[in-house]
């Protein structure tokens, strides 16, 4: 690499120049890798932990911009408000019970998926589309389209179970059938990626371990339990945190197929922080709720975590 | 999907229960995209007839012409596609870098960058709504491209990265240093060499953090509140009215919005599978 400042050396005058560039072009290789790892440094900086340090600072001020007035310390104000905030309970309860109902939800219906797009089809790509179609459908699209699917006059779902016989209900005028309307659609949604991540896991599965248990005489149900379920429990247990962090998160689909009706009864506390920050412009109060939330978050990565460490 | 492997092979065995059960995942994949198809090809009046009809009757396009001319889809989808064109530009760009050093270079806490890698990845967004809407305000990005781009290539740069991290692992260092030897830079090799030979890598990131910008709500919705700066999530809740529900335009609208992504997906299946796969299995 020396050559390079020996071809330039018919303009000495620039030699200072070339060398540094020499320099910056083919550093060291500890300052070559600061130099590759900056942008990602500097972006994550702006963009997560300048703002979460910023968050737990205005969670602890009086700072709403509708006011006017500049933000002043309000130490735990915000937070002995939301204790007695009967909303803040509401959404936080919602949102626990979305987790709790669809993530397990999710995890039998993608495994029952995954089982299924396992055998041995002659054609694979409409099952493998299949898959993948409503992984990528944008979750507020999958919001509305089964707010039409549950479309209480004019709706497939009704349709489909006045042809069975079974009275239709009004979905969106009730809290439980439409708390049970968004779930049902969140299960849908998520069900096929965690089907595609158990899929990719059944197939790194070595066939001779079912030929032996053959030999052995174990039936299939066994098999399943004792060869297919414990080796698969590393991709499940990836797919099942990601997806509890993102239930945390539920906004898109309650918040296009309710608004978070009727009432309050269907929101979420993502739905509130959105609320309180960007329609009452509360941000000292929004912050605080989204400090909880990612309280909560934490928490479930920590136990997650512990699983895997203490089940190797 | 070469072999069967497991266990539920002669649980269901038999063709006629491998077609019904092939039907069945056809169905729940497809079937509401392909409800939402029917709808949007269906006259006003067509649509509120009791008992409901499934397949359209009379064809019409007429929902599609009120779907871009009652809000402007064509600026919608253009937002969408400059903010998850470039945010993915922008993704690949930085974890090429990063992936780089991680993958090559001797560096001091490797394993201490990875799992921060992985700790963004299970970040939620949403709980930095506020700081990153003042930052926004403050920097004057409020009703810009840029407010979306940079929050949508964080979400994007874990898995991107370590996609990427695994696919340089993979390539020969001899390549690389007999390109250095050539006259190369480091850099140089890893533009000219590197990333040419990791092409699909590169490709199978770059759709999943398109995908991930393309289909993102609450920023959207939260950041860009003028009409002309919405992206299609946003944009298409604005054809409900204060009172009626025009379902026939919406289904057109969302028709127009899952083409680009459907047609996308279906050229590169593969790819975003092994994507999806190996970022959530290394995860």
């Amino acid at each position: 690499m020396a050559t390079v400042s020996e071809t330039t050396l018919v303009a000495p005058q620039n030699e200072s120049g070339t060398k540094w560039w020499t320099r910056f072009l083919d550093p060291s290789e500890r300052t070559l890798a600061v130099l590759l790892l900056m942008p990602a440094a500097l972006l994550l900086t702006l963009i997560i932990v300048y703002p979460v340090c910023r968050l737990i600072w205005t969670s602890f001020q009086n700072l709403s911009l509708t006011s006017g007035l500049p933000a002043t310390f309000a130490g735990l104000e915000n937070y002995s408000l939301m204790l007695d905030d009967p909303v803040f309970w509401e959404t936080t309860r919602n949102t626990v019970l979305i987790t709790l109902i669809t993530v397990p939800g999710a995890l039998f219906v993608g495994l029952a998926l995954a089982l299924m797009a396992n055998l041995p089809f002659n054609v694979k790509w409409p099952v493998r589309l299949s898959l993948l179609i409503p992984w990528a459908l944008p979750l507020s699209f999958a919001g509305l389209i089964f707010a039409w699917f549950f479309h209480s006059e004019y709706g497939v779902v009704n349709d489909v179970l006045r042809r069975l016989g079974i009275e239709g209900v009004i979905w969106f005028n009730s809290a439980n059938w439409a708390f049970a309307a968004i779930c049902l659609t969140i299960i849908w949604k998520t069900s096929s990626f965690m089907a595609l991540i158990i899929l990719a896991g059944l197939q790194t599965i070595p066939r001779s371990l079912y030929e032996a248990a053959d030999v052995d005489g174990a039936g299939r149900l066994r098999q399943f339990f004792e060869i297919t379920l414990p080796l698969l429990k590393p991709a499940i247990v990836v797919a099942l945190i990601f997806r509890t962090i993102t239930a945390l998160q539920t906004f898109d689909i309650p918040f296009t197929m309710t608004r978070g009706g009727p009432g309050t009864s269907t929101a979420t506390l993502a739905m509130y922080i959105h609320q309180n920050t960007v329609d009452f412009l509360d941000l000292g109060y929004g912050s605080a709720l989204a400090v909880v939330m990612f309280a909560l978050s934490m928490a479930v990565t920590a136990v997650y975590l512990r699983m895997i460490r203490a089940k190797g | 999907m070469s072999h069967d492997t497991t266990a539920s092979r002669s649980l269901f065995s038999g063709t006629p229960l491998r077609i019904l059960i092939g039907f069945i995942l056809v169905v729940n994949g497809m079937f509401p995209a392909l409800w939402i198809l029917f709808t949007s090809l269906k006259t006003e009046a067509e649509l509120t007839v009791k008992p409901i009809t499934w397949l359209p009757h009379a064809p019409t396009v007429a929902n599609y012409l009120r779907a871009f001319t009652d809000q402007p889809l064509l600026l919608f989808l253009f937002n969408s596609f400059m903010v998850a064109i470039l945010s993915t530009a922008l993704t690949l760009f930085i974890s090429v870098l990063a992936a780089y050093a991680l993958a090559r270079l001797q560096i001091r806490g490797r394993d201490l960058i990875l799992s921060a890698i992985i700790a963004v990845s299970t970040f939620p967004l949403v709980t930095l709504l506020v700081p990153l809407f003042e930052i926004m305000r403050a920097l004057g990005l409020l009703n810009t491209w840029v407010a979306l781009i940079l929050p949508y290539t964080v979400l994007s740069l874990p898995v991107c990265t370590l996609i990427l991290v695994s696919f340089f692992e993979g390539i020969p260092r001899d390549l690389e240093n007999s390109a250095m030897i050539d006259g190369c830079t480091r850099i140089g090799a890893l533009f000219k060499v590197v990333v040419p030979l990791s092409a699909p890598g590169v490709f199978t990131a770059g759709i999943l953090a398109f995908v991930n910008a393309w289909d993102e709500f609450l920023l959207a919705l939260s950041f860009n509140s003028n009409p002309a700066l919405r992206t299609l999530p946003v944009g298409i809740t604005l054809y409900q009215g204060e009172f009626a529900f025009p379902w026939p335009v919406i289904s057109a609208a969302l028709v127009v919005g899952i083409v680009p992504v459907a047609v996308l997906i279906v050229i590169f299946q593969e790819r975003v599978v092994s994507g999806l796969t190996s970022g959530g299995i290394k995860g």
